[in-house]
């Protein structure tokens, strides 16, 4: 079949050409090629995501790679973050290029990691085996450690160490947690090809061993909350943000972090349907989400770096979005389509913050003042992109997470909520007490250089601020449908018709 | 042929409080690599009744990998960077030991807590793969080496697999070889990050990789 085949592409070419990127005799090439690479990902990873929608799941590789809807809607926002993001690499490293600070030798590594990058999280979000898809994330956690030090200096040294050392530590426990949920599926006496497919462990949820199965997954949640950022496992986020080259920071922010999510999404319905749905797990997930939101408002408050205040950010929507996740039914519905809004928000923000930080050759956000006149174009996404992520009205943000709140009052969990809003609210003062002076503040400037900028380059402010603001005013009745089937596959299969009728 | 498990078990838990104990990282190394032959050994042991080609193929690789090539990518790493000793940890050495030995309490008790079913004579497999487990946690949180750590993160490892090799039997061989391949793949990558270090530091402490705070 076709589409057969585009999956297998959209997981090849990025695998094959991350190899061909470091024979390449220039870093323009390598960029250049890296570029390709990703849109060529993107042409095939289209195709198989519309036939998934068409026709419903796609197996390949004998049921050990799949695409369902789940999978299909965060391969989308792979896509689009990774398209996006390669442009922009194009843009800030061509600067760096420019001024001479980065080598050939640095552009090979770089974008050979990059489609190496993009190759491992398609695989996490393709494996149907959950052990192909722990390999998976362990492949992220090695390819882009490397990323982060493309510039090696003590500091990006120290965040390498700490992202190896935490995440790799995460990893075993994930390994762990894994293991036991194949210990857990003995009574269904499978043999070594399916032992370990969601699929096979997602039908007979209701016979796997239920203690074991908590313990498999508390071991998980730590391991792949470790990867995801929540706290209190994310010491490693905010250097790593910080060390790391821009673009690099908006893929870690913009779908890393997804990534890991997605994998607690994968078991969670699984673990629902072992210890019979009496909310165990969903009940974890709230705790965990709310912890990461007041770790990230306390954090928030004293943040002399844009960069790693745009990391504590991350946390605090990846809390956001585990804390939907908790709430169920239109919380589940919610916390997807939150992803999309915080993957092309963190995606633009990084992007401003990197160029700003290039134009400004700072990232104190004491000493970056002026952004708006300094570069009209970049300012604007700085500005407006953070409005959008502390939740202004109307971008998307605003609405997931005002469907959150929904899902809480709904639940009548109203100590949830104060503490949402509480956090929220903390986040929301702080974050705007650093952007208006960054914005507007300091003396009017003496006649300081132009930025130099690509013309493309308004193109990747104004297309994902667009879209935040379209579905945050109106959403189409495709993505509609596709949320819901993805939410169903977590088991958010509530109504939300009432919900969606109160969207402006 | 219960009692030869129980006693590579044993073997197991005294190499994990020899790593505890120990100062001289070219001893750990070679206490590392004594585990990782121990279980290779061990993974044919557990399953001496239906020995495959399967078992065979693993219990190779591992033995190979955990028994020669980590052991020997940490040596190079030492002598690239010239590293001696871990010079001072944040546990001494004999209390390290002591906590040890309650690491190894709290894996008899969370041996109990765990329903796995387990063929007999290997009731103290568990105990002794938890074991090997905390010890390395222990060692990657109490030492400041960052090459102690990276043996600290092999350690983990073979606790894991040790756990795997008695209850999992049915993984198939190409999860199993990739994740032993990512094992590999981890250590080298720290590796490398550790030359790197060195090379930016002069040293490998890593309570000096400290700027990066708040």
């Amino acid at each position: 079949m076709y589409y057969e085949s585009a999956l297998w592409l959209s997981l090849l070419i990025p695998f094959v050409l991350g190899f061909a990127c470091n024979i390449l005799p220039s870093a323009r090439t390598a960029l250049g090629a890296m570029c390709c690479c990703v849109f060529g990902t993107a042409i095939a990873g289209c195709i198989a995501i519309v036939a998934v929608f068409q026709h419903g799941t796609i197996f390949i590789a004998s049921n050990w790679l799949f695409l369902d809807g789940l999978s299909a809607y965060h391969y989308g926002i792979l896509l689009v973050v990774f398209c996006l993001s390669s442009v922009y690499a194009w843009a800030y490293f061509g600067e760096e290029l420019r001024k001479g600070h980065f080598t050939r030798k640095q552009a090979r590594l770089f974008a050979g990691l990059w489609c190496e990058a993009c190759a491992a999280m398609t695989l996490v979000l393709f494996s149907n085996n959950l052990g192909i898809m722990w390999v998976g994330i362990e492949a992220t956690t090695l390819i882009t450690a490397f990323l982060i030090c493309i510039h090696v200096s003590r500091q990006s040294m120290e965040a390498m160490w700490k992202y190896i050392v935490i995440c790799s530590v995460g990893m075993a426990f994930a390994f762990m947690g894994t293991l036991l949920i194949a210990v857990s599926a003995k009574a269904l006496e499978l043999g070594p090809h399916d032992s370990l497919l969601w699929t096979v462990l997602y039908d007979n949820a209701g016979r796997l061993d239920p203690k074991l199965i908590k313990a498999a997954f508390i071991f998980l949640l730590v391991g792949y909350g470790t990867k995801a950022g929540l706290a209190p496992m994310h010491n490693w986020l905010p250097d790593a943000h910080m060390q790391a080259p821009s673009p690099v920071s908006a893929i870690f922010s913009g779908f890393l972090l997804s990534t890991a999510m997605y994998c607690i999404m994968r078991y969670m319905p699984v673990i629902e349907g072992a210890t019979g749905s009496i909310g165990w797990c969903q009940r974890l997930m709230t705790g965990f989400g709310l912890f990461s939101i007041a770790v990230a408002a306390v954090f928030i408050v004293s943040q002399k770096n844009l960069k790693r205040f745009l990391a504590y950010s991350s946390i605090e929507h990846i809390g956001i979005i585990s804390l939907g996740l908790g709430l169920g039914g239109l919380g589940v519905f919610a916390a997807l389509f939150h992803t999309l809004n915080h993957s092309l928000c963190k995606t633009l923000s990084f992007f401003a913050a990197g160029r700003m930080g290039q134009i400004l050759g700072t990232y104190d956000i004491r000493d970056m003042k002026g952004a708006l006149r300094r570069s009209p174009v970049w300012g604007t996404g700085l500005f407006l992109s953070i409005l959008a992520l502390i939740g202004a009205a109307p971008f998307s943000l605003f609405m997931s997470e005002f469907l959150i709140l929904k899902a809480a009052i709904d639940k009548q969990a109203f100590v949830i909520a104060f503490v949402f809003l509480l956090g929220l609210g903390i986040v929301f003062i702080c974050a705007l007490g650093y952007i208006l002076p960054l914005s507007w503040g300091g003396p009017p400037l003496k006649k300081a250089a132009p930025a130099h900028l690509f013309q493309y380059e308004s193109f990747l402010v104004y297309i994902p601020l667009t879209a935040l603001l379209i579905l945050g005013l109106w959403m189409p009745a495709p993505l509609q449908a596709v949320l819901q089937k993805a939410a169903e596959i977590i088991g958010g299969a509530a109504a939300y018709a009432p919900a969606i009728g109160l969207m402006p | 042929m219960g009692s030869v498990l129980e006693t590579t078990m044993m073997l197991l838990i005294l190499s994990d409080m020899a790593l505890l104990g120990l100062s001289r990282l070219r001893t750990c190394i070679a206490v590392a690599s004594f585990q990782g032959m121990l279980l290779g050994v061990f993974t044919l042991l557990a399953h001496e009744q239906a020995l495959t080609p399967r078992i065979f193929l693993i219990a190779a690789v591992s033995f190979i990998l955990k028994g020669f090539v980590f052991p020997q990518l940490l040596r190079r790493s030492i002598r690239e960077a010239s590293a001696q000793n871990e010079m001072d940890p944040y546990v001494g050495y004999s209390m390290s030991v002591m906590a040890g030995m309650a690491m190894f309490g709290a894996a008899l008790w969370l041996g109990e807590q765990l329903p796995l079913t387990l063929a007999a004579g290997m009731h103290l497999v568990i105990p002794a793969a938890l074991t090997t487990v905390l010890t390395g946690l222990f060692l990657i949180i109490a030492r400041k080496n960052a090459l102690s750590q990276c043996l600290g993160f092999i350690i983990l490892e073979n606790g894991i697999y040790a756990i795997g090799i008695v209850s999992v039997v049915e993984i198939s061989v190409l999860v199993e070889i990739g994740i032993l391949l990512d094992a590999a793949v981890a250590v080298v990558v720290m590796g490398v990050a550790i030359f790197h270090i060195n090379r930016q530091f002069d040293h490998l402490d890593t309570d000096q990789l400290d700027s990066l705070k708040g």
